[in-house]
């Protein structure tokens, strides 16, 4: 027997399988929260958007009370990098938001969420990635401009390295490791949160696209 | 609210809609009831942009389909072969009624669809045309209509297999 055939039974087997809710209960589902992924990232730009204010403030309050000059630059290109990173999160939540109330038809929503979740994905990959030779080059520009010594630092490292040039094979070695590291680390750490569900979303939309032959 | 009873009221009237989204989405009760919320709670918070020019059956068709085939979840990671056991609990029982196995195997077979063909499936159902069809899912009634044979003959050749397993 064919779909065409069973159609009423498999109807009537879909259409009776639950038990009625009642106006009571769908009142009380309204009280909850959505789990959707929109909602997900939603949460996530919400508390980035706090953390980079938060920073924001912090840092440009540092850069304004310090007296020393190396502080004062290293901590004010990082408030203006936390304001540009705050901006972006706040454009992106309300593309969000956007997003939640609009039904479109399903393969205009599925372009659009994929869409978004990649350009969150995208950005958050590119300022990361931004922040690691900014801070090694601030790093070292800013010891070379106003060395801080710290005698313990110092006597410890006469022990391990006898000459200056094994002391920047170390720092070089250590920096390009910790690039490395953070490299994969936060391309995993996005392909956990959001790789799966974006090759679903392409899944589906490839889909969609099959031109009829 | 005026809006709030509004809305409960219509949705009360039309939740079969999104049961049978459910129903045939998800195998396990506790997701079939989280999927029911979360359609509940995209279509509330869609429901003030819906100004009445559609039927509301037809617009929550769309809602709980889009919220449906978005809706991934960690714990779906579950076996990819479905039997009478992931069947609904009231359809589990043994039955001698041919017809009842026969529904039951295609059923599983639906089951097997990927997410845009148990959608399309879902819409062929309920008796919309093609052209309505493909203005739900943002494809042309051509590509309905061949996506609709397709599925036929998928289901077609599944049927039976279902029917040795279950």
């Amino acid at each position: 027997m064919e779909l065409d055939q069973l159609k009423y039974h498999l109807n009537q087997k879909l259409e009776t399988a639950h038990l009625n809710k009642s106006a009571e209960d769908i009142a009380a589902l309204l009280k909850k929260r959505t789990r959707s992924v929109v909602q997900k990232l939603k949460g996530s730009v919400r508390f980035e958007l706090i953390c980079a204010l938060v920073f924001l403030f912090a840092m440009a309050y540092v850069a304004v009370t310090t007296r020393f000059w190396a502080l004062k630059i290293y901590f004010g290109v990082f408030s203006i990098l936390c304001a540009v990173f705050a901006v972006f999160l706040a454009y992106l939540l309300r593309r969000i938001n956007q997003l939640g109330n609009t039904i479109l038809p399903v393969k205009s929503n599925l372009e659009r969420l994929q869409l978004i979740v990649k350009e969150f994905v995208k950005r958050y990959f590119q300022f990361s990635m931004a922040l690691i030779p900014i801070c090694f080059v601030f790093s070292v520009l800013l010891s070379h401009t106003e060395p801080i010594r710290i005698p313990q630092v110092e006597k410890m490292a006469s022990r391990i390295f006898s000459a200056p040039w094994q002391l920047w094979i170390f720092l070089i070695g250590y920096m390009i490791s910790l690039a490395i590291f953070v490299y994969f680390f936060t391309k995993w750490y996005l392909k956990k949160l959001y790789g799966n569900y974006l090759t679903e979303l392409g899944k589906c939309i490839s889909e969609l696209e099959e031109q009829p032959a | 609210m005026p809006a709030e009873k509004d809305f409960i009221i219509l949705l009360n009237q039309h939740q079969k809609i999104i049961h049978k989204v459910c129903n045939l989405y998800m195998d396990a009760a506790a997701d079939r009831e989280d999927l029911f919320q979360e359609i509940t709670l995209q279509a509330w918070k869609a429901y003030g942009n819906f100004r009445g020019d559609a039927k509301f059956s037809t617009w929550l068709y769309r809602v709980a389909l889009n919220t449906a085939i978005t809706y991934f979840r960690k714990e779906k990671k579950k076996p990819e072969i479905f039997t009478s056991e992931h069947l609904p609990e009231d359809r589990q029982a043994e039955t001698t009624d041919p017809v009842e196995e026969q529904v039951k195997a295609l059923y599983a077979a639906i089951g097997d669809l990927s997410r845009i063909d148990k959608a399309i499936v879902m819409l062929y159902l309920e008796d919309y045309s093609y052209n309505e069809i493909g203005d739900m899912m943002g494809i042309t009634a051509n590509n309905v209509a061949v996506k609709m044979n397709r599925i036929k003959t998928k289901l077609r050749e599944q049927t039976p297999k279902h029917m040795q397993t279950a």
